[in-house]
């Protein structure tokens, strides 16, 4: 059963179109790459799942029930977290809150003014532990915009996966690290989503090949390929459009 | 032990308040102390808005005076016995009345911070300050309306007659309001009004509404700002369309920004600092304003994160035990800088003084002249001059007071 489904969805800016009728599902439990050459649209996909933007038609369902056009914080209650690719963070606040901030809807307080956040220990601990995850613990009291640029991202990483959501969307998770940063913040991928459904664009084909089990390829916003590494690596549409491109580039 | 410190912070905070009345008891001490209750809770206030929830509003004057209008009114039905209670609750009658406001005005200016809510808030400030010489009935014209506040029953035998009286009942309404809007920055709301400040677009990826937090933080800022006018209508027994119209705005604005948005005591200060201005400096000189122009100006230039960012930079030096070898670099630059300032008012005052003879820092000075010019001249170009050449050690100080050195990390 896909727990991310899209039928037939269409954006377009003015008269560009950017995403011209895709089409996808996402199992459950599945590590899923999104992948294209740049202008694929991948973004925008991204952007229309989320809810930052409206789709021009089609439709988009989580675990069956219907989500295009609805506000980011309805889509996220649903369960579904996404990070992006540019730092996102809350630059004021220190690690931890902002951590715990991502935290707070999925543990009940809603809009409380009525709950002091010193005494709610297991908020808290949850806090806490997403730290440890991501590697942040002893930062925990830095402000975040003061953070390393990996660190940064580490924490980008946190505040998408705080929540316990069901679906993790992450938009270029490694764009800018090092080799080092980059095997590191991949390792933190594999293990915070275990378990979880995960969507990924990215750049790097040694990571997508790595850590995706299946890859659609996005061209000019459309999906030429949905299919398992394997098949992808050999499908020559995609060698043309996409694979070649970055081979003669290499 | 971090929580006895901190009660210890609020025991100091009642008791200065308790206890300033009994230091300086003068009719004009007191009239300043009720002056600055009214501002601390008013700049906390405002505060909750710019500081902490990042929407800049040009019209916040609106629930303070909406707030004091209100609690006149409550006032007079007292003095007609329309209705019977003390009138220690007028404050609570004025923070519902505004909350009232800012729940009917920030169902659509909340919608968006940023330039559109200032807009909102400015368009609105004018709206109101507008009206209130149409609706005569409850605004009272350009006269305002006034009351009594020493009917209606008793408080234990206190009849608030006097202005010391209504000072400690002020006190005790600054210390709960600010109690409250302290606590609401440690709330799930307060905190996401931080996050929405910083990121509103990621706000609504982790499951808030940017539009409802930003609501709510702006009902709990009308809250208190109508308590503040409440206190201003029991202190003033008077109020005027000049309390809700864009001046009173832009002066809670000042003190919010000079003190320092980003600290909790950052208003307080700014409330504390603008109110001796407002009522002492007036006494002094025709040109107050023109100073509190300039004391913004420094403070936007060199003091971005106001008084209270000042005072906690000198964090990591006090931490270090190095705040002592700032000492004679602050005299080194603080004196001439000092002079320089202090002769500059006084060529400023000189030009307004005309063809009268001024008084000024115990002197004499005859503008008539030509040598009291130079001689301030000479003095505000060797007072520069010093203060040019003293900045460069006081920079060296603050560096090696605030460098750790690498063993050390």
């Amino acid at each position: 059963m896909a727990i991310l489904s899209l039928k037939n969805v269409h954006k377009s800016f003015g008269n560009t179109q950017i995403i011209r009728g895709v089409s996808l599902d996402i199992e459950q439990g599945e590590k899923h790459a999104i992948i294209g050459p740049n202008g694929a649209g991948k973004s925008t996909l991204y952007h229309l799942i989320s809810g930052l933007y409206r789709v021009t038609s089609g439709t988009i369902e989580l675990r069956q029930q219907p989500i295009h056009n609805r506000a980011p914080y309805e889509i996220s209650r649903l369960g579904l977290a996404r990070s992006f690719q540019v730092t996102n963070i809350f630059p004021r606040l220190n690690v931890f809150e902002n951590v715990r901030c991502a935290l707070l809807w999925s543990h009940g307080f809603r809009y409380s003014f009525w709950h002091l956040l010193g005494r709610q220990g297991e908020l808290n601990d949850s806090a806490m532990h997403v730290l440890d995850q991501i590697g942040l613990k002893d930062k925990a009291r830095y402000p975040a915009g003061e953070l390393a640029y990996a660190q940064q991202r580490a924490l980008e990483l946190g505040i998408a996966i705080a929540s316990g959501a069901e679906v993790i969307m992450l938009d270029e998770p490694v764009a800018g690290m090092s080799h080092s940063e980059a095997e590191n913040a991949v390792q933190l991928i594999r293990r915070i989503t275990e378990g979880k459904t995960l969507v990924m664009v990215e750049h790097d084909m040694n990571i997508v090949f790595d850590v995706a089990d299946r890859i659609t390829v996005l061209v000019y916003g459309e999906v030429i390929a949905s299919d398992v590494p394997a098949a992808i690596r050999g499908n020559p549409k995609v060698q043309e459009a996409y694979l070649g491109e970055v081979a003669t580039s290499a | 032990m971090t929580l006895l410190k901190k009660m210890s912070v609020w025991v100091a905070y009642l008791a200065v308040l308790l206890l300033l009345p009994q230091l300086f008891d003068s009719i004009l001490a007191i009239s300043v102390f009720n002056q600055m209750a009214i501002a601390i809770v008013f700049a906390l206030s405002y505060n909750m808005l710019l500081g902490q929830g990042g929407m800049l509003s040009f019209g916040h004057a609106v629930y303070f005076g909406m707030g004091g209008f209100l609690a006149v009114h409550a006032l007079l039905m007292l003095e007609t016995e329309t209705v019977h209670f003390s009138i220690i609750w007028i404050p609570l009658i004025g923070g519902l009345f505004g909350l009232l406001a800012a729940i009917f005005i920030g169902s659509f200016s909340t919608r968006k911070a940023g330039t559109v809510f200032a807009m909102i808030s400015l368009g609105i400030g004018e709206l109101i300050a507008a009206s209130s010489l149409i609706f005569v009935d409850f605004f009272g014209g350009e006269a305002g309306i006034s009351g009594d506040r020493t009917y209606g029953p008793t408080f234990f035998g206190i009849d608030f007659a006097q202005n010391v009286e209504v000072y400690y009942l002020a006190a005790g309404w600054v210390f709960i309001s600010t109690v409250f809007m302290y606590l609401f920055t440690q709330t799930p709301a307060g905190r996401m009004a931080n996050a929405v400040r910083d990121n509103p677009v990621r706000a609504e990826f982790i499951g808030y509404s940017a539009r409802h937090v930003r609501f709510i933080s702006f009902c709990a800022s009308g809250l208190f700002a109508g308590i503040a006018g409440g206190l201003f209508a029991l202190n003033y027994e008077f109020i005027t369309e000049e309390n809700l119209n864009a001046a009173t705005s832009g002066r809670v604005l000042l003190m919010a920004y000079i003190g320092g948005l980003g600290y909790f005591i950052g208003p307080i200060i700014g409330a504390v600092l603008l109110t001796l201005m407002n009522s002492l400096l007036s006494n002094y000189t025709e040109l107050w304003m023109l100073y509190l122009g300039i004391l913004f100006l420094l403070t936007v230039m060199f003091l971005p994160r106001g008084f209270a960012g000042f005072i906690m930079m000198h964090q990591l030096a006090w931490v270090r035990g190095k705040l002592r070898d700032l000492v004679v670099p602050y005299l080194m630059t603080g004196i001439p800088a000092l002079t320089f300032m202090l002769s500059l008012i006084a060529l400023i005052e000189l030009v307004h003084a005309e063809a009268e003879s001024l008084h000024i820092y115990g002197l004499t000075l005859d503008p008539s002249l030509e040598g009291t010019w130079i001689v301030l001249v000479v003095i505000a170009a060797a007072a520069l001059y010093g203060t040019r050449r003293s900045l460069p050690q006081l920079r060296a100080a603050w560096h090696s007071a605030n460098h750790i050195p690498d063993e050390e990390r």
